[in-house]
């Protein structure tokens, strides 16, 4: 079996369950069955790249993982766009982790280390996601993108933590003209509660049945 | 620490309730103010002060009941809501905006603070359609819920909550373009109806409304309520029905702190209760209270309307952030022999514009977001069947929904219907909301690209604001958990008072539907006040 198919096959079952829900026993299952042989392959310098004491939630491999992901999915280097060295991206996405419920959050971090580590294996790299260069990571997110739904799920929901964690930062939306929040800006005011409705003609007094 | 608390007498004159209205705000007892066991006495204990439990709340209070509402989620005042989509999603919607179907290819956004989802929802205001009405009535027995014996209750709603055709000004741009694109097809395309006064125009309906004007039950039934004489707790999580022989008597509720650790246990005795937490907590708690369930539909027949946002790009500025957020509905298709969806032409913001398709990674989704103000978009709504399920598994909800597969056919439908109304209005590329990239680059295009898409999961970005169906009334005791006036067929004095409601899915917004319903069933409790109220607390 190639070992693409070793993947999509650890995966399998993975995508009749429910999103995400697989326990980080079942991401190793998926990480030995596709890359166990090759384990050596699967440490990067970045390893020993320390963890911001910033963040509170992300683990040291799921920073490098967003880092390298923010670099990929958002090239703005010659763009009118916010820079990513501007906009709190891995910060803002921490803050986002901080609000998982916690079996959501055991089931993301399976999924991430799945996306991370699958790069091994699938496509042939040999090595990590965090070490692709960006063409292969690119090509990595479409393949993921078109792959089975666990795949799809996985390449998806790590596209919106980068995409909301930039755009949802005040500094981005210059470029692109949004007005964000306006009510303060424009001085509209406050209508208040609704005048209570006149019911005088239905009220019934009490102990009156209908 | 131990509370005896007594609901205050409930003031049964409109002049006396006037003088208790509060112009701005509520009057909410918030959870975080309790500790340790607190007991509360009340004719009508209301689980949720969303769009259900506040007309009933309201409509029992001023009869002279006292009616107490406890509400899960947190008291956010107006002037706190951000205008700011994301925070929003975290701080006024279930599961921080996360809230999913199993599979995470459905967002099931609700409101999860007091007032509900009428907090954030659109304002889009319809009555349920005729022919919605009659197929309940010839399948499910509901001969009391026709178009006729419903009608003084949705002009009784709308008025209350000022609903009112959209003005010309209130079609923004995005709404205009929809219109033009309709009426060159020769499509059937009219103003949206909304429970507003005096629209600002911010485009922010889903971040809740800051200077309220819509007209949520934040703002209306709700603070009428309170000057009526009802009592409102926030941050109070119900997590059983108690029920004695038969007969519902009160709930039992708790407040956590922000470690998760129970700071007070509420126990509520009440003469009735209602049951209004919507249609995915409603069916949790009856399954958690083993109550309500001899027909075993609790939580089965779970509708949704799964949406799709059809973005477009055109050539010429847009901004689609600006002005009302829904203006037009295009109802073209709506009647099920013609297709059973509608369209609504609708407004979004940065953060939503990332999430709604795929444009391709990296470059290609760097020039799509440089083109942001160039977006319009259409939401799609389909006449979904009754094939979800609501479950408490492993201390969790669940949502199980899968697309059926002639749902998946109205899907394309109605995707496509709303990239013919983009090509029409002059759109230069439509945007497949699915999470592989496809785009249509002309209406020639639109059945080849479309069948790339296959119904499976992870393939639509699918989103539903209208869960429904999961305690489904019905004649039948058989297969339906509540009867027509609205209570349970097991258990007397226990009534349910939302979307849950639903026998089938209503293609439409349904807010109006839930307004109309509530102020219905709280007629027949009234109408059998003698039998449910012994005395009156006070």
């Amino acid at each position: 079996m190639a070992p693409e198919e070793q993947v999509a096959a650890a995966m399998a079952p993975l995508s009749r369950r429910r999103f995400l829900r697989w326990s980080l026993l079942a991401s190793s299952a998926a990480i030995g069955v596709g890359v166990g042989a090759a384990s050596w392959l699967s440490r990067s310098e970045q390893d020993q790249l320390p963890l911001p004491d910033a963040l509170q939630h992300l683990t040291q491999s799921e920073f490098l993982l967003f880092r390298r992901a923010t670099e990929v999915l958002l090239p703005l280097s010659g763009t009118r766009l916010a820079s990513i060295d501007t906009v709190p991206v891995l910060h803002n996405i921490d803050a986002m982790m901080g609000l998982l419920s916690q079996s959501v959050r055991k089931e993301l971090a399976a999924g991430l280390a799945v996306f991370d580590y699958a790069a091994l294996v699938s496509g042939w790299h040999g090595k990590r996601f965090i070490d692709l260069d960006s063409n292969e990571a690119v090509a990595y997110f479409d393949r993921w993108s078109q792959g089975n739904s666990v795949q799809r799920a996985l390449a998806t929901v790590i596209k919106k933590f980068v995409y909301v964690a930039y755009w949802r930062d005040p500094a981005t939306w210059p470029a692109i003209e949004f007005d964000g929040p306006v009510s303060d800006r424009w001085g509209l005011p406050s209508l208040g509660n609704t005048p209570m409705p006149n019911e005088t003609a239905n009220v019934k007094k009490e102990g009156e049945t209908q | 620490m131990t509370q005896h608390n007594k609901i205050s007498v409930s003031v049964n004159s409109t002049e006396k309730a006037s003088s208790h209205f509060r112009a701005k705000g509520l009057n909410v007892v918030e959870g975080r103010t309790l500790n340790g066991d607190v007991r509360l006495r009340a004719n009508v204990v209301i689980v949720g002060s969303g769009a259900g439990g506040s007309v009933v709340a309201y409509e029992l209070a001023r009869q002279g009941l006292s009616v107490l509402v406890l509400e899960a989620g947190p008291y956010v005042p107006s002037e706190k809501f951000s205008e700011d989509f994301t925070q929003s999603l975290e701080h006024l919607y279930a599961d921080a905006g996360a809230q999913t179907n199993k599979e995470g290819d459905l967002l099931v956004l609700q409101g999860a603070c007091v007032g509900g989802s009428t907090v954030v929802n659109a304002c889009a205001a319809f009555r349920t359609p005729d022919f919605i009405l009659r197929d309940w009535q010839e399948k499910f027995g509901l001969v009391g819920l026709s178009p006729e014996s419903m009608l003084p209750y949705f002009e009784r709603v709308e008025k209350h909550l000022s609903v009112e055709e959209n003005g010309e000004h209130e079609i923004a741009k995005h709404s205009q373009l929809a219109r033009q694109g309709a009426n060159k097809l020769g499509w059937s395309v009219k103003p949206l109806k909304r429970n507003i006064r005096d629209c600002a125009l911010t485009g922010h309906c889903l971040s809740g409304c800051k200077t309220d004007r819509k007209q949520s039950m934040l703002v209306t039934y709700l603070p009428w309520a309170l000057a009526s004489g009802a009592s409102l707790y926030s941050d109070v999580m119900v997590t059983r029905v108690k029920a004695t022989d038969g007969r519902a008597n009160g709930v039992i509720a708790e407040v956590r702190n922000a470690d998760g650790a129970v700071q007070a246990n509420i126990e509520v005795s009440a003469d009735l209760v209602v049951v209004a937490a919507g249609a995915i907590q409603s069916p949790l708690l009856l399954q958690k209270s083993e109550l309500a369930n001899s027909s075993d539909q609790v939580g089965r027949n779970f509708a949704c309307h799964p949406s799709l946002f059809v973005a477009a790009r055109y050539p010429m500025p847009v901004h689609p952030w600006r002005g009302a957020l829904v203006g037009v509905y295009i109802d073209e298709f709506m009647l099920p022999e013609k297709g059973g969806f509608i369209l609504e032409a609708g407004g979004l913001g940065a953060v939503e514009l990332c999430l709604v398709t795929e444009p391709g990674t990296g470059a290609p989704f760097v020039d799509y977001m440089r083109d942001a103000k160039h977006y319009s978009g259409i939401v799609t709504l389909i006449h979904d069947h009754n094939v979800g399920r609501i479950s408490w598994q492993d201390g969790e909800k669940r949502i199980d929904y899968a697309l059926a597969d002639e749902d998946f056919e109205s899907m394309l439908a109605a995707l496509a219907a709303a990239a013919r109304v983009h090509f029409a209005a002059g759109a230069e590329k439509v945007f497949v909301p699915s999470t592989q990239s496809l785009q249509i680059n002309s209406e020639a295009e639109i059945d080849q690209v479309l069948a790339e898409l296959r119904n499976a999961p992870q393939v639509l970005r699918m989103v539903s604001y209208h869960p429904q169906g999961t305690c489904r009334m019905g004649a039948d005791p058989a297969n339906s958990v509540v009867s027509e006036g609205g209570e349970c067929h097991d258990v007397a004095g226990l009534y349910v008072a939302d979307a849950s409601l639903f026998p089938t899915s209503i293609i439409v917004n349904p807010q109006v539907t839930v307004y109309a319903m509530a102020s219905r069933i709280a007629d027949q409790i009234l109408a059998r006040r003698d039998e449910y109220f012994s005395e009156m607390t006070g």
